[in-house]
């Protein structure tokens, strides 16, 4: 594969149809091998995602960002505009959107900005002497302060009322001491009046307001890792999305767990606790022990007759669960008959070993691939050292950055297929949807989705066999065959993954009436990096390669720039569609309505036809 | 931190028309002297509502915060009502909450409490049941709230010390009289089970 070439520009990807599978792999390929680059750090300032990294030395710079947007459009002073920003959680566009609605008044006192146009003013020193109606104590008009809504305390109560909501971890909104007044505080009076009695509630006071951006800021989460890396992440648009931190933590940006597409939150947090869970251990009890009747000890049946005997030496009748004698045979227990034969009691052990076996079925393949995976890691460091002697080999052949990029392929691929079986596991099951699809309607769901599932595992598996073989030793013909291999498997993989993913969100997720579940859309490339925050995105290139890579996919149908870009604007030009939890989102675009080949032949068949 | 000199000020000025607004507050004089972190304040039941007649008993405690922080007040007296527990005392009002305001006072919110008693607010319960008998069975309602203001808060109105005097005389020592009173909030038929049960 040549990579010496630049990335094409957008206009290149309009190529004659019949070249364009061939095409499609080559760019694929070729964003590969940019990533290959960001990963050797070659090439550091490529802002391709939509998600960026706030350090603590950046997250002012973040919050003035927003800031300035409500100042300019608002003519508010900074400290107004913050006021404004932490009542409606940092969030630009609803801001914009309210101020349309409901008009600048309303917008501004519901989240308690006082609209100075409408401010009396009269001089302080009218009040002399002043009775403060908190301390009752008459002081001098020197020592009170008056709030922009107009309440005059002394600077005594106003103090000990900050320090009061600050230790209360209240602090991001002070409320006017006066009963039902809903102003904010002046900030910058908390600020003086609070440091001159105790600088360090002062700091807290500080620290707060500028966590508020991440706090109060549903596009911007803490990053998950252990210990903290200090960094928090923001994404623009989605919220359903996976994400890098810069400090390699890779997590579900709405759930904070690992990342877990395509599992929703809610079935990723479900499984997590059904595996730690002692629920299915008492289901195997149920199924596998019944109680003694003297001790209530559960006993395991230990032999083929019905007669089994507990440790306390008391000996029943495995089918009743009555005591008994010990002297038996095959068939009888001696004086004993067993009448008490209960038929609900087998039905809930028949039920149980179901729901039992089910689970086991769908642990057992999501735990195989997650220990495939992990065999698979250590592989990377063999295949270093055979790409390091195939390099210094006498051939043509140089490049074997193909290896690697395979190897990445396969990590992806088989991180999608463990939770592919978790997903099934609920998506088919009784616990979340029973209500929402027939049983005939579940059955074909199943068929269809299980179909997908198997084409990608039997290729997940030829690509870890190809790559575990020892191409260092191979002729040049041999490895030029393996890398045609590699790649060819590599790329129907990922359109599988592709296709998995937009099966689960249009046919299997998005016909469901009543539950809301919403995934992570497939990412070629895996969870999304985050960029070290900057402005605002410079290079419109940056995108274009996203752009090319997203429909070199798809090939057919390439979507216009314009629609992708606007997902990357947080600006006024919303469509109102918040990544809100309770929202369903709108049917994934990306359909693969034109498939290049037929994806039901096996991956040879395609290889075959492609050459 | 805790402001003695504006509790003290509240506390001559509050008692100054008790007659007329039908609340007033009182110091616990217990052993070790008057403690301002601890009240006492009494609810006259409002005329025309069931309440009528009765006097109710709040147990007001100050936190060190006050009146930066709101007073914690809770019904020793029994009472049938949506937003006060039948079972504790518990209230449900909203500037003892987060609508607290540093200048509110303990007569501002016991004055609420009075308006509380005569305009419940069902919706917003403390007490589940009540709420829903309020909402249900008005009547029946009524008449319950009506037979609690009589069996409660009538005899409630007799003082703390006459009850242990009572109770003395019963035979029982005055320390763990007063401790057992204290506990069960001034139920007399409460902490008299409780002294003959050990
Ligand atoms: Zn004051
Ligand atoms: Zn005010
Ligand atoms: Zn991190
Ligand atoms: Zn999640
Ligand atoms: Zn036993
Ligand atoms: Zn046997
Ligand atoms: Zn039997």
């Amino acid at each position: 594969m040549a990579d010496d070439e630049d990335f094409p520009s957008s206009s290149d990807v309009e190529e004659p149809e019949d070249a364009d599978c061939y095409l499609s792999d080559q760019y694929d390929d070729n964003a590969e091998n940019v990533l290959q680059y960001l990963e050797d750090g070659r090439q550091e300032d490529c802002n391709w995602s939509v998600s960026s990294v706030i350090t603590r030395e950046s997250l002012l710079a973040a919050q003035k960002e927003d800031l300035r947007k409500i100042m300019e459009l608002l003519a508010l002073s900074e400290q107004h505009a913050r006021t404004l920003l932490i009542h409606y959680r940092w969030d630009v566009e609803r801001i914009f959107e309210l101020l349309d609605q409901k008009g600048k008044d309303k917008l501004f006192s519901e989240a308690g900005v006082t609209n100075l146009e409408n401010k009396i003013n009269h001089s302080l020193s009218s009040f002399n002497p002043f009775t403060c109606s908190i301390c009752f104590e008459d002081v001098s008009c020197s020592v009170i302060t008056e709030m922009e809504c107009g309440h005059c305390y002394c600077n005594e109560c106003w103090t000990e009322h900050f320090i009061v909501k600050i230790n209360d971890g209240q602090s991001r909104r002070i409320r006017c001491m006066a009963p039902k007044c809903n102003a904010i505080c002046d900030e910058a009076i908390v600020r003086s009046l609070v440091s001159a009695r105790d600088p360090d509630i002062a700091e807290r006071f500080e620290r707060v307001l500028l966590e508020s951006y991440i706090e109060d800021n549903d596009k911007v989460k803490w990053c998950p890792s252990v210990p903290h890396c200090g960094n928090a992440i923001r994404v623009m648009g989605d919220i359903y999305c996976e994400v890098e931190c810069t400090c390699g933590m890779q997590f579900c940006f709405r759930c904070l767990s690992e990342a877990h597409s395509p599992c929703s939150c809610l079935m990723w947090e479900l499984w997590v606790k059904k595996c730690q869970d002692e629920s299915e251990t008492v289901n195997w009890i149920t199924v596998n022990t019944k109680p003694c009747p003297k001790c209530h000890k559960p006993v395991e049946k230990n032999g083929g007759c019905n007669l089994v005997a507990c440790i306390c030496g008391q000996a029943f009748c495995w089918l009743c669960g009555g005591a008994t004698g010990r002297d038996h045979t095959w068939s009888t227990i001696t004086g004993h008959s067993c009448g008490r034969f209960k038929e609900d009691r087998v039905k809930r052990i028949e039920s149980a070993r179901r729901e039992l076996d089910r689970y086991m079925h769908y642990h057992n393949r999501y735990k195989a691939h997650t220990d495939s995976l992990k065999q698979e890691s250590n592989l990377k460091e063999t295949i270093l050292g055979k790409i390091a002697i195939s390099e210094n080999k006498d051939s043509r052949i140089k490049d074997y950055s193909w290896v690697m990029n395979g190897l990445n392929r396969l990590f992806r691929s088989r991180r999608v297929l463990s939770y592919s079986y978790p997903f099934a596991f609920y998506m088919f099951g009784d616990e979340l949807f029973k209500d929402e699809m027939t049983p005939q309607e579940t059955d074909l769901k199943q068929n269809l989705f299980e179909d997908q599932q198997q084409q990608l595992e039997s290729n997940v598996e030829k690509l870890s066999m190809l790559l575990e073989s020892d191409f260092q030793e191979f002729s040049d013909e041999e490895v030029m065959e393996n890398m045609k291999h590699v790649i060819n498997l590599s790329s129907v993989i990922d359109r599988l993954c592709k296709q998995m993913y937009l099966c689960i969100e249009n046919e299997l997720l998005y016909p469901l009436q009543r539950a809301t579940h919403n995934i992570a859309p497939y990412k070629s490339k895996g969870p999304e990096r985050a960029s070290e925050h900057s402005s605002r995105f410079t290079k419109a290139t940056n995108e274009d390669i996203d752009v090319q890579h997203g429909s070199a996919v798809n090939a057919s149908g390439s979507p216009s720039p314009a629609k992708r870009l606007s997902q990357f604007q947080p600006s006024s030009s919303s469509d109102g569609k918040h990544g809100c939890s309770s929202t369903k989102r709108a049917k994934n675009e990306g359909s693969l309505d034109t498939p290049l080949f037929d994806l039901n032949m096996p991956a040879e068949v395609v290889d075959k036809s492609w050459t | 931190m805790f402001d003695t000199s504006r509790v003290q000020k509240e506390v001559v000025e509050f008692n100054r028309d008790t007659a007329i607004s039908g609340v007033s507050i009182a110091l616990y004089d217990g052993a070790g002297g008057a403690d301002l972190t601890h009240l006492c304040g009494t609810i006259s039941g409002p005329v025309g509502t069931p309440y009528e007649g009765g006097i109710f008993v709040i147990d007001i405690q100050l936190p060190s915060g006050y009146p930066f922080e709101p007073p914690k007040m809770q019904f020793v007296t029994r009472v049938w009502h949506p937003n006060i527990s039948s079972q504790n005392g518990a209230i449900c009002l909203d500037i003892l909450k987060d609508q607290w305001s540093p200048a509110l006072t303990l007569k501002t919110a016991l004055l609420s409490l009075q308006a509380l008693l005569s305009t419940p607010a069902p919706d917003d319960p403390q007490d589940a049941v009540v709420a829903q008998q309020y909402l249900r069975d008005y009547r029946k309602f009524l008449g319950t709230a009506r037979h609690w203001t009589e069996t409660f808060a009538k005899s409630a109105s007799v003082g703390f010390d006459e009850k242990v005097k009572k109770l003395v005389e019963m035979g029982f020592p005055e320390d763990i009289v007063r401790s057992v009173l204290e506990g069960v909030k001034g139920d007399e038929n409460m902490a008299l089970e409780k002294l003959c049960s050990g």
